[in-house]
């Protein structure tokens, strides 16, 4: 009896041992445990331009909710630690520095602006936690690649060449373009010019609109002298409102092609007032449809519940999409979690059909995953798909 | 010919924008010799205001309107006690700087209560969207709805400073105070009631022109510093001279952008300000002589 109650407490206590180092060996990759995986984020959480932080967060949040509903990630759980960078450079990089040093985190899905993203790219490469960019769109930010670093957004560049490709092969012959010469419009417009450049042609007409411009009539009236048949519109949705409601009063009714920071059809519509009035508007998306569609109710409930602040919007989609993603390269990295099973695991990714972004995500060989452009139009005041090109 | 003629009257719409914003400005720097530099986020608050009680809650436009400028009032009557008030005693740089601050503080008040509903919030046009034809050029007719109350504004102001004993107090209590003290009048509550009527004229144009400007958190800031620009050109201290003011700023805007290019639309009405204020320091209406900033 006693031989028994020994051989037991030795069982016990290896077992004990045993459990113990387990744990150990599970802390020692920076912000797993057993049970959970601390994710940071970082973006701007106040300031103007909060929704490309702020509600991208809540969307990788509702993604995490739902997955961890569901006992999360082979057993863990998805934590999101946030860091505002106010969308400045030093923000960023103090967000980073925060999220790597003080909060050890796991991985950091983020990114809202170009210019703080890009700020912080050497602190990141410094630090080699995993980057998942979920909004900022420079082209710098994983161009030349680094290892550590991913995107699922499209990027300035793909986005520029493909407005200009949309207007060739719909048959436009006088381009022209319309830009926000700021740090977000120039990521967009300088690469557009190079376009124009590498293809041999020249805009009819280049004009300048800002952010919070009023009237466009005097650009309108340029536009409409120079002829020019398809205009690329680079510009936030107040500019490309003003833009084309004063072309149409000026009668000025030209091809106009947006990227996806106009990618809300109706609000853009909404805007705009006049009937009709973008029955000659593309536009590039990142997420096909609606934000109001039957197809995204699931999240719009999810996300009201969490936010009641909240409708869901494009910017929330954002972050659902990435964290899809990220979830699936966790997923696949397996259950003995490490930084670089979760980075190898990036390069398995390969025409993976995300259930938002409208095109195949692919990450095997490249860091750029998402390169499918794709438009849409509003018909009957419903968003549908205007079609997709192949880059040339 | 046509050219020209749509880059006037656009000038013409687009500087009432920038008037209406002026003479919120005007009337606190009038009385008070302080520019409330939270000027736009009242007009934002306005704005957003009457797009809670018209789209959202449904109540008719009419009273939307008073609602907002009613609660556009309130809120320059709170600012004035909780934030300018408290530091008048320390000169009026201090009320200056505390200006700053309720910006800052309204804005992020914007952006947790209407934040979060898309980046801009369309506020349906009181007429029709549909531009209307006048003479050889099509107008937006919300635009004139802009222009009319602007000359509305302008007038009623106009009489109240000149017909009303309020307004008088006002303007004795801002070429004065110590004198206006000593004939007993209350100066701290009419600096209240001046912020306050700025804030509801503040609150009144952001009603007007949302239709036009669309609503976000940071909606007041551009045309807060067009407005300025409108009042400095017009004279800080005149009326009429920001009406003036924002028809020559957005003049000068529209033709140097028809004209030139649209590249310099933003610069060309600041470098004429810069040289007019060279020639006229008090503005092309603005009381002559010295006046304390």
């Amino acid at each position: 009896m006693k031989r028994l109650a020994s051989t037991l407490c030795v069982a016990a206590i290896a077992a004990a041992g045993i459990a113990a180092v387990g744990t150990q060996a599970a802390d020692v990759v920076v912000g797993v445990t057993g049970t959970e995986i601390k994710v940071g984020s970082f973006g701007p959480l106040t300031g103007p331009v909060y929704l490309y932080g702020k509600l991208a967060m809540n969307g990788v949040e509702v993604y995490f909710n739902k997955l961890n509903e569901g006992g999360g990630v082979h057993g863990r759980k998805l934590v999101l630690v946030r860091e505002d960078d106010f969308c400045k450079p030093e923000g960023a990089i103090a967000a980073v520095k925060k999220l790597v040093y003080d909060h050890k985190v796991f991985a950091i899905i983020g990114g809202g602006c170009s210019n703080s993203t890009l700020a912080a790219r050497p602190e990141i490469e410094k630090a080699g936690v995993p980057f998942h960019v979920f909004a900022a769109v420079a082209d710098g930010i994983v161009d030349p690649p680094l290892v550590n670093i991913y995107t699922t957004q499209l990027t300035a560049t793909v986005e520029s060449q493909a407005q200009v490709q949309w207007a060739l092969d719909h048959g436009a012959k006088k381009l022209a373009i319309i830009a926000q010469h700021d740090a977000w419009g120039r990521s967009r417009y300088e690469p557009m010019l190079e376009d124009f450049k590498r293809r041999g042609l020249a805009a009819v007409a280049d004009e300048e609109v800002t952010v919070d411009q009023n009237d466009g009539t005097a650009q309108a009236l340029r536009l409409k002298s120079s002829g020019a048949d398809a205009v690329m519109l680079v510009g936030y949705p107040k500019a490309a409102a003003v833009m084309i409601r004063d072309s149409i009063k000026i009668g000025y009714k030209p091809l106009w092609i947006g990227q996806t920071a106009i990618q809300d059809l109706p609000a853009l519509q909404n805007m705009i007032g006049i009937g009709g009035a973008l029955s000659d508007f593309v536009s590039i998306t990142t997420v096909p449809g609606h934000p109001d569609d039957k197809q995204y109710a699931e999240w719009r409930e999810r996300l009201k519940n969490t936010f009641p602040n909240d409708d869901l919007s494009v910017f929330n989609l954002m972050g659902i999409a990435a964290a899809e993603v990220f979830a699936k390269v966790l997923d696949t990295a397996g259950k003995d979690l490490t930084r670089e099973k979760f980075l190898a695991a990036y390069d398995t990714i390969d025409n993976f059909k995300s259930s938002i972004y409208p095109g195949p995500i692919t990450c095997k060989g490249r860091h750029k995953c998402n390169q499918s452009p794709a438009f849409v139009k509003l018909e009957n005041n419903s968003v549908v798909s205007a079609g997709t090109i192949a880059l040339k | 010919m046509l050219i020209l003629s749509y880059l006037v009257a656009t000038g013409i719409t687009t500087g009432a924008f920038y008037a209406l914003v002026a003479l919120g400005i005007v009337i606190v720097y009038k009385s008070t010799d302080v520019v409330n530099l939270a000027h736009g986020e009242l007009f934002m608050v306005g704005g957003m205001l009457a797009y809670t009680c018209y789209v959202m809650a449904g109540v008719p436009y009419i009273p939307s309107l008073l609602l907002a400028v009613a609660g556009a009032f309130a809120v320059g009557i709170l600012t004035e006690r909780i934030a300018y008030r408290p530091v008048l005693q320390h000169g009026l740089s201090s009320v200056l700087v505390a200006t700053i601050g309720v910006s800052f503080i309204l804005k992020g008040i914007g952006r947790y209560i209407w934040g979060g509903r898309g980046d801009y919030l369309a506020f349906p046009p009181i007429v029709s969207p549909e531009p209307i034809e006048f003479g050889n050029i099509m107008i937006m007719s919300q635009q004139l709805v802009v222009l009319l109350a602007a000359m509305a504004v302008m007038a009623g102001l106009a009489l109240f400073f000149k017909c009303t004993r309020a307004g008088k107090w006002m303007q004795a209590t801002a070429s004065n105070p110590k004198a206006a003290v000593l004939c007993g009048l209350r100066i701290d509550r009419i600096y209240m009631y001046t912020f306050a009527v700025g804030a509801a004229v503040a609150g009144a144009a952001g009603v007007l022109m949302a239709p036009l400007t669309h609503l976000y958190p940071d909606v007041g800031f551009v045309l807060f510093i067009k407005g300025l620009a409108a009042a400095v050109l017009g004279g800080l201290t005149s009326i009429p001279g920001a009406v003036l003011g924002g028809l020559l700023l957005g003049l000068i805007e529209q033709l140097a952008a028809g004209y030139v290019h649209s590249s310099i639309q933003d610069v060309v009405p600041f470098l004429v300000i810069m040289l007019a204020l060279s020639l006229l320091p008090t503005g092309l209406l603005g009381a002559r002589g010295l006046r304390k900033v």
